[in-house]
């Protein structure tokens, strides 16, 4: 059997990954993936979790995270695409109007 | 006794539960490759030989071994030849990677789907039971929705790496096109889990043991979406858009020659003849003889491992009846037009798709209301 | 028997390591397509876990939604916009970025320790395992039977959410006229 915390180890390194991916890159679609990457990384503790006590709840909040990623992609593309549209790039550096 | 090794080699090979099932899913891996791989040659084949019968041609029948020709049946083996050693060109420009992983991103799926159709009733060998599908699990259903749902990528990948207009609009067509109709497939397919009460097939089937519990009669909607559905999920005619000939040279495969070229035409027959199997599995009893039960066929016979040659044998042909009317309808309905595609898709298929479910879940719930 | 107990456990391991291995990928590829096949790759082998943790329907799901429909959104945005590999040399380490990764990293080692120091009943496999889903009819079943009565409400609004962004899609990629014509 598994430990638990081999999950939970396995979990952060993968949230790490997608937090240094929002942090360091400079492509908006690249820190799209990056969250879902940290969602996914949240999804494992879940499920592990669930395993692990017994309770089915943790399934279910996965299937939650699931839509709420998939809103979270197709607006956040919409936007991506509108962006794109109205600069002609979706580099963060170039994208600072809010910064005055 | 012979020398000691330190390890215990006769433990790992008792015959337990697990290496049962390990040496049961090697076999009927292998045995389900090989017999895939015989497919496309068989099917290219009756896709030359059917249209020329129905325009009154004669279609291939020159190739042949001395002066048996066999009605041209090795002009098939001969194409397959030719396409796998012929030299590989390789586009400039193309993201190379992704160029040579596109055909295994097509197939792959495609061969995976096939792993969880049911083919037979469960075999009985020395007291282990050992079902019929490569793997059997409780959610067969969701799982070939999703696998098949991964062969998106082999298209777009390859019309984007091939670095060519005509690959990228072809493969941007297709995979919008895939995309579109996989919702109302799998929304067919919602009436027969709730009426048979579960996403494992083998159960599905095993639910369809007399004649008028079979899915054709419970779901009679839902097959008429599924089987229009089925045509536009492998982009074949009427819907081929994607590899309209007289606009897009050949869509997404337009760079692709040789064994890669083959490789996606793997892909397509395998997928076809999986989604012909899956709708023989949910709307015609799958392995099920018409008429006779399955208990009445293993009193008849008196083992379950003389039923299953049967119920292979008649999945096979249901499946190939499938197969006959994906041929059937490529050579007598034209091609349509892409705005009436996608709005076949969205503002018919998933209406209908939608109304559907809610009938009959209407209908199962007063039905089952005590 | 006893000699085949190592296989889920190696299985495991072999399963983090590309998982491992594919999130690197996607933060680390310098081209946006190759970052969306490896998060495929990476979604396929989560699912892999989820399935040798007995959760086969959140397994089908993840495979499903996320890996069949939401990268493919992600993949077609980028061949759309036709976006060029991106430069990486120009990332710079400041100060506070650098403290928020060590403070994420610190924040995860004390929740783990703790984890791993007040719950030392968590290795023992609870009643979801295997054999215990199959009594309880399977774990679609299972999990339907949560789903549909004591998240009945999150559910129904879940669909409202997914309502809320298919409109807010259109409206923000709709070409505005407005700006067009300007």
């Amino acid at each position: 059997m598994i430990p638990v915390e081999n999950y939970f180890v396995l979990s952060s390194l993968v949230f790490l990954c997608g937090l240094a991916g929002v942090m360091f890159r400079r492509n908006l679609i690249m820190v799209l993936m990056s969250i879902e990457l940290m969602l996914n990384a949240v999804n494992i503790i879940f499920v592990a979790a669930s395993r692990h006590l017994a309770q089915v709840d943790g399934q279910i909040m996965v299937l939650f995270v699931i839509t709420v990623a998939a809103c979270e992609a197709a607006v956040g593309l919409a936007m991506v695409i509108a962006l794109f549209r109205r600069y002609g790039t979706v580099n963060t550096e170039f994208l600072r109007l809010l910064r005055g | 006794m012979g020398m000691n090794l330190g390890i215990d080699f006769s433990s790992l090979l008792q015959w337990n539960d697990f290496t049962v099932d390990l040496a049961a899913f090697a076999v009927k891996f292998a045995i389900l490759v090989g017999g895939l791989l015989q497919l496309p040659p068989l099917l290219v084949w009756i896709e030359r030989r059917v249209p020329a019968l129905m325009q009154r041609r004669r279609g291939p029948n020159r190739v042949g071994i001395f002066k048996w020709r066999l009605y041209g049946l090795l002009q098939s083996l001969a194409d397959t030849v030719k396409l796998i050693f012929k030299e590989e060109v390789v586009p400039d420009g193309a993201h190379k990677v992704f160029y040579h992983l596109a055909p295994v991103f097509c197939v792959f799926p495609a061969f995976l789907v096939a792993c969880a159709i049911p083919y037979g009733p469960d075999l009985a060998i020395y007291g282990y039971k050992i079902p019929l599908s490569v793997v059997r699990m409780d959610v067969g259903f969701l799982f070939i929705f999703a696998i098949s749902s991964l062969a998106v990528y082999g298209v777009a990948l390859a019309g984007w790496a091939s670095n060519n207009k005509y690959s990228l609009m072809g493969s941007l067509r297709a995979s919008a096109q895939m995309i579109s109709y996989e919702i109302p497939l799998g929304m067919s397919l919602i009436p027969i889990v709730l009426i048979y009460g579960t996403l494992d097939l083998g159960k599905i089937v095993e639910a369809q043991n007399s004649f008028f519990q079979w899915g054709v009669f419970t779901a009679p909607v839902s097959l008429l979406i599924f089987v229009i559905c089925m045509f536009a999920e492998t982009n074949r005619a009427p819907f081929d858009l994607a590899e309209a000939e007289g606009e897009l040279v050949a869509g997404f495969h337009t760079e692709y020659n040789s064994a890669k070229f083959a490789a996606f035409f793997l892909g397509e027959y395998v997928s076809m003849f999986v989604l012909s199997c899956l709708a023989s599995t949910v709307f015609f009893g799958g392995w099920q003889v018409p008429f006779v039960s399955y208990d009445a066929l293993v009193t008849m016979l008196g083992s379950p491992n003389f039923v299953a040659p049967i119920g292979i044998l008649m999945l096979l042909l249901k499946a190939a009846f499938f197969m006959w009317v994906y041929i059937w309808v490529r050579w007598t309905l034209p091609r349509f037009r892409y705005d009436q595609l996608m709005s076949l898709g969205w503002k018919f298929m998933l209406p209908i798709g939608l109304a559907n479910v809610v009938v009959t879940a209407i209908v199962l719930a007063v039905l089952r209301f005590k | 028997m006893e000699a085949l107990y190592f296989v889920p456990e190696m299985l495991f391991y072999v399963i983090s390591g590309l998982i491992l291995l594919s999130s690197i990928m996607v933060v680390a590829a310098r081209n946006p397509v190759t970052s969306a096949i490896f998060l495929v790759v990476d979604l396929f082998f989560v699912a892999a876990l989820y399935a040798q943790l007995d959760a086969h329907f959140t397994a089908a799901i993840q495979v499903l939604v996320y890996a069949g429909a939401i990268v493919v959104l992600f993949v077609f945005v980028i061949m759309i916009l036709n976006l060029k590999p991106d430069a990486l040399r120009g990332i710079r380490f400041s100060l506070g970025e650098a403290l928020v990764l060590l403070i994420t990293l610190a924040g995860f080692v004390i929740v783990g320790s703790e984890l791993a120091r007040t719950a030392p009943d968590l290795t023992t496999p609870g009643n979801l395992g295997s054999a215990a889903i199959e009594m309880a009819g399977g774990n679609t079943y299972v999990v339907a039977m949560r789903m549909f009565t004591a998240f009945l409400w999150p559910f129904e609004m879940a669909s409202v959410l997914i309502l809320l962004a298919i409109v807010a899609c259109v409206m923000i990629a709709k070409k505005d006229k407005r700006v067009t014509k300007s």
